[in-house]
């Protein structure tokens, strides 16, 4: 008994001898609050804040202590317990969500060709600036779908990108790899878009797809705070996003949604995962 | 003169040779369309710059487009006749492009100042000032500017010189027959090379499926101490580093120019035109061009001017055969897809094919195999169904480290694929992200 | 002479310690996705199985067997692993930070490796010399090192392979790692016994 006891000890002691000269020997600087930093994000990895993966991330903030620089999907919870690790204030800012500015799908929008390549919107863009007659609409070879980290795009049937709203985290990696740039971040309240993406003028987009914007103006006629319209394209103001109601059925194309009451046709998102318009119309 | 004897290179493909249609039908001269369409962006490089007007008018061989930068050269009119338009228009490339529209008068009435030289009496910095101004750029296909490939720097010593008469590409015919009809101009170009690049040793590669042409020049440029090489039929024999490796048996070092292996390529016709603009003062304004495919109800050879509608190319040739569903603009391994007859021949439209519907197979892609066909039938050595792979995940670091900057876009892998896969496309999106990262530092 | 090479090359190849003996399973599919990281892991195992080995037998043979506590083994053992990995990592996230970080938590999991127990076991029970110990020790680690390496090479192939939806991930993984082992069954009968 005794024996099994001085040898385990002895054993122990030989150890803890040469560890303790190791440590010294071997020491490595490592900042508390980087770990702690890492503990509290999401852990998902998908580079949407710039660095390499979320150790990149933890790194970065715990060396410069800079939080400008935000985490998507994390959000502004993360980002609080973020600032309260180094002792500083959170920045407070909007949530936001990638919404595909574009409704023409094979059955609205005409090709221009017949396209037999690698399924990648990117590839299919540099061949002659796409597929479709319309130089700013949606491929819909679903680039956009595979690179989501959050798998919050669908593709409908009818070849064209549909974002959930609930799912998207605004992480930003979509808006990217979009070749057409159609593809941009809004405000999450914000429910009302112009979901075009074409600056031609009225007859010419009216040649090449059905449920395009043709520059019109009903809608800014309808109200001019909550929509301006710049190169035959109109635009929802976010700011004044609440106003934006009355026009959507005035408009002639039908290119305004209201993504309140619904998605684009031929998309299988049920309204109901759509967060609730504030309700306050003009 | 037995198939082993021949030289060639590692990998490549035997595609049908579909030659015989024009190869025997001398070249034909194309008349002026009503209207033509001379691009700015016709070469490797800056487009040239407009200098005229609506309403001018212009004879024949002046500049309408000045060069903009070094590697660039000038656009000029193809015949003489009043600017229509300046304005974008259709263009090979699928996008709408600024073009000169001109509609010719008939006359033909050449520009004063272009002057006959005697090449003895220029030195070489003074010729390569006339090839730059006659807006002379490769004719093979890649229309890289001739003064550029002319101009190399003082570290890389050139001691060959190699014409490439070997059109590889199937269905072309261009080149062999300017061969049969025109080797004195083809001998005048290589001795005004020869002076420009100080160089004693030229070789001429030739396909052995071009014995008429091979018979002809032989004798008459060993007399120049210029040697005929015949070459091994196989695609793409006629790739510059490919054609280097088998007339001289020295490899282009990976990611290397080749220059570096101290040789210098022009395509026979590039070289005919040089000897036309130092001789005789003419610019780039036509080249012969094979017109054919199944789709063509009469194939042919026609001397072109530049800016030809191909529409206009069609109806020479007796028109179409049936609805086209390919048309392509080149040869078909290499040839770029047009959406319409509506877009220009340029300087360089070495062919247009035209293929009905079911005349060209198309294979639904399906999952790679592991065969390695792509590896066998690749000239530059590569993995192409690993760097496709590589391409198609966004890893473009790792398909650089496989070797993809050194992919000539031949289209073998493609060819070779039994799954269908586009090979080439992936190589070039990982080509096209690789430079653009290199870009941006 | 003789005996050294038939041990190496039988626990190496014919009695491979991952794809024979199926021990040390956990980082062999966790550090195998790219070939560096699997390098890095079977040089940092290979070093804490000889000097394992080495410390092990001497305490087996001066300490524990004279004394009679060969019951305390286990314990004993697993102390000087855990001791010699502890050591392991505070050089590899000194001299190297970027292995450190790709091996992530599976370095300090090599405490836990029943490959490296197991080592030290086997060598009491087969009653090896200290240099057929050694000898052994090695062969244990190459062939570890070598089935990872393999291993991570055809993982990075399969990266590139149209893999169907079900099998993607550990799935094909481990069916690959199956029918590796099922290769390097074609060894056995090279040494009797």
């Amino acid at each position: 008994m005794l024996a099994a006891i001085i040898c385990l000890g002895l054993i122990g002691l030989a150890s803890a001898i040469t560890l303790g000269f190791a440590a010294r020997r071997f020491a490595v600087e490592v900042d508390p609050r980087e770990q702690a930093i890492l503990d509290v994000l999401p852990g998902v990895n998908c580079g949407a804040c710039g660095f390499a993966g979320c150790s990149g991330f933890a790194r970065e903030i715990a060396e410069s202590s800079d939080i400008t620089t935000s985490c998507p999907p994390g959000g502004a919870t993360v980002m609080e317990k973020v600032a309260n690790i180094m002792g500083l204030a959170p920045i407070v800012s909007d949530p936001q969500v990638a919404v595909v500015l574009c409704q023409g799908d094979n059955d609205h929008a005409k090709a221009k060709y017949r396209y037999l390549g690698i399924n990648d919107c990117r590839a299919a863009q540099k061949l002659a600036d796409g597929p479709k007659l319309c130089p700013g609409g949606c491929i819909g070879l679903g680039t956009c779908a595979r690179i989501c980290p959050f798998n919050a795009i669908e593709m409908t049937p009818a070849g064209l990108a549909v974002i959930n709203r609930a799912r998207c985290t605004g992480c930003g990696k979509c808006v990217a790899s979009c070749p057409r740039r159609t593809i941009r971040l809004t405000p999450l309240d914000a429910s009302i878009h112009v979901l075009c993406n074409s600056s031609d003028k009225g007859g010419v987009v009216r040649k090449y797809c059905s449920i395009g914007c043709i520059g019109c103006l009903i809608c800014h006629k309808t109200t001019p705070e909550a929509y301006v319209v710049e190169n035959n394209l109109a635009r929802v103001v976010y700011d004044h996003h609440l106003e934006a109601l009355p026009a959507v059925s005035k408009c002639p194309t039908h290119c305004i949604r209201d993504f309140a009451t619904g998605y684009p046709q031929g998309s299988a998102l049920a309204p109901a995962t759509v967060p609730l318009h504030s309700g306050k119309a003009a | 003169m037995t198939m082993s004897r021949l030289k060639s290179f590692p990998g490549g493909l035997h595609p049908n040779d579909s030659k015989l249609a024009t190869a025997g039908l001398p070249i034909e001269d194309c008349p002026l369309p009503p209207e033509l369409i001379v691009p700015f962006s016709q070469h490797i490089g800056a487009p040239a710059e407009s200098c005229v007007h609506v309403g001018q008018t212009v004879l024949k061989g002046e500049v309408i487009g000045t060069a903009k930068g070094f590697v660039s050269v000038p656009v000029h009119a193809p015949t003489s006749g009043e600017v229509i338009a300046v304005e974008p228009r259709p263009h090979q490339s699928g996008r709408l492009l600024p073009a000169v529209v001109i509609r010719p008068n008939g006359r033909e009435t050449w520009a004063p100042g272009l002057c006959c030289a005697v090449p003895q009496e220029l030195t070489p910095v003074e010729l390569r000032e006339r090839i730059w101004q006659a807006g002379l750029v490769g004719l093979g296909g890649a229309t890289f500017p001739v003064h550029v490939k002319l101009s190399p720097p003082d570290d890389m010593p050139i001691d060959t010189l190699i014409i490439n008469g070997v059109e590889c590409e199937p269905f072309l015919t261009a080149d062999h027959r300017l061969m049969l009809e025109a080797p004195q101009r083809i001998l005048a170009g290589i001795r005004i090379l020869r002076r420009i690049l100080r160089v004693q040793r030229v070789y001429v590669g030739i396909e052995a499926n071009k014995p008429d042409a091979i018979a002809l020049l032989t004798p008459l440029f060993a007399k120049h101490g210029i040697e005929v090489v015949p070459l091994a039929v196989k695609y793409p024999q006629g790739a510059e580093k490919q054609l280097i490796l088998a007339c001289t048996g020295r490899e282009v070092p990976t990611g290397g120019l080749p220059m570096v292996t101290g040789c210098v390529v022009q395509n026979v016709a590039t070289t005919a035109a040089i000897a036309d603009a130092i001789l005789d003062g003419r610019p780039l304004i036509e080249r012969i061009c094979t017109v054919a495919g199944p789709g063509i109800a009469t194939p042919k050879n026609l001397r072109i001017r530049v800016g030809t509608p191909l529409q206009h190319l069609v109806e020479v040739c007796g028109g179409l055969t049936c609805e086209p569903e390919r048309i392509l603009m080149g040869g078909p391994m290499m040839g770029a897809a047009q959406l319409s007859l509506a877009a220009p021949a340029t300087r360089g439209t070495s062919g247009l094919l035209i293929f009905g519907p079911g005349q060209l197979p198309v294979r639904p892609e399906g999952p790679c195999i592991r065969c390695a066909r792509c590896v066998g039938a690749c000239p530059s050595r590569l993995l192409p169904t690993t760097i496709s792979a590589y391409s198609r995940l966004d890893r473009y670091d790792d398909a650089e480290k496989y070797g993809a900057m050194d992919c000539i876009e031949c289209g073998c892998c493609s060819y070779a694929c039994p799954a269908g896969i586009p090979l080439v496309q992936g190589l070039r999106q990982a080509k096209g992200a690789i430079l653009e990262k290199r870009r941006r530092g | 002479m003789a005996d050294l090479l038939l041990i190496l090359v039988s626990a190496i190849f014919v009695n491979n310690f991952v794809l024979s003996r199926f021990l040390g399973i956990c980082p062999f599919l966790g550090v195998s996705k790219k070939v560096e990281t699997a390098l890095g892991m079977g040089m940092a195992v290979t070093f804490v199985m000889t000097v394992a080995t080495v410390v092990t037998w001497y305490i087996q043979t001066f300490v524990l067997v004279p004394y009679g506590l060969e019951y305390l083994q286990t314990i004993a053992f697993i102390l000087v692993i855990a001791a010699l990995v502890q050591l392991v990592e505070m050089v590899v996230q000194k001299t190297s930070p970027a292995l450190y970080q790709s091996l992530g938590i599976f370095l300090p999991l090599i405490t836990t490796n029943c490959a490296v127990l197991g080592l030290a076991v086997l060598n009491i029970q087969k009653d090896y010399s200290f240099l057929e110990g050694v000898i052994f020790a090695i062969g244990a680690a190459g062939g570890f090192t070598l089935a990872m390496v393999l291993f991570a090479g055809l993982r990075e192939r399969l990266e590139l392979s149209p893999v169907p939806k079900p099998f993607r991930g550990t799935a094909i993984a481990l069916i690959t790692a199956g029918l590796l082992s099922l290769a390097f069954m074609g060894f056995a009968g090279l040494v009797k016994g």
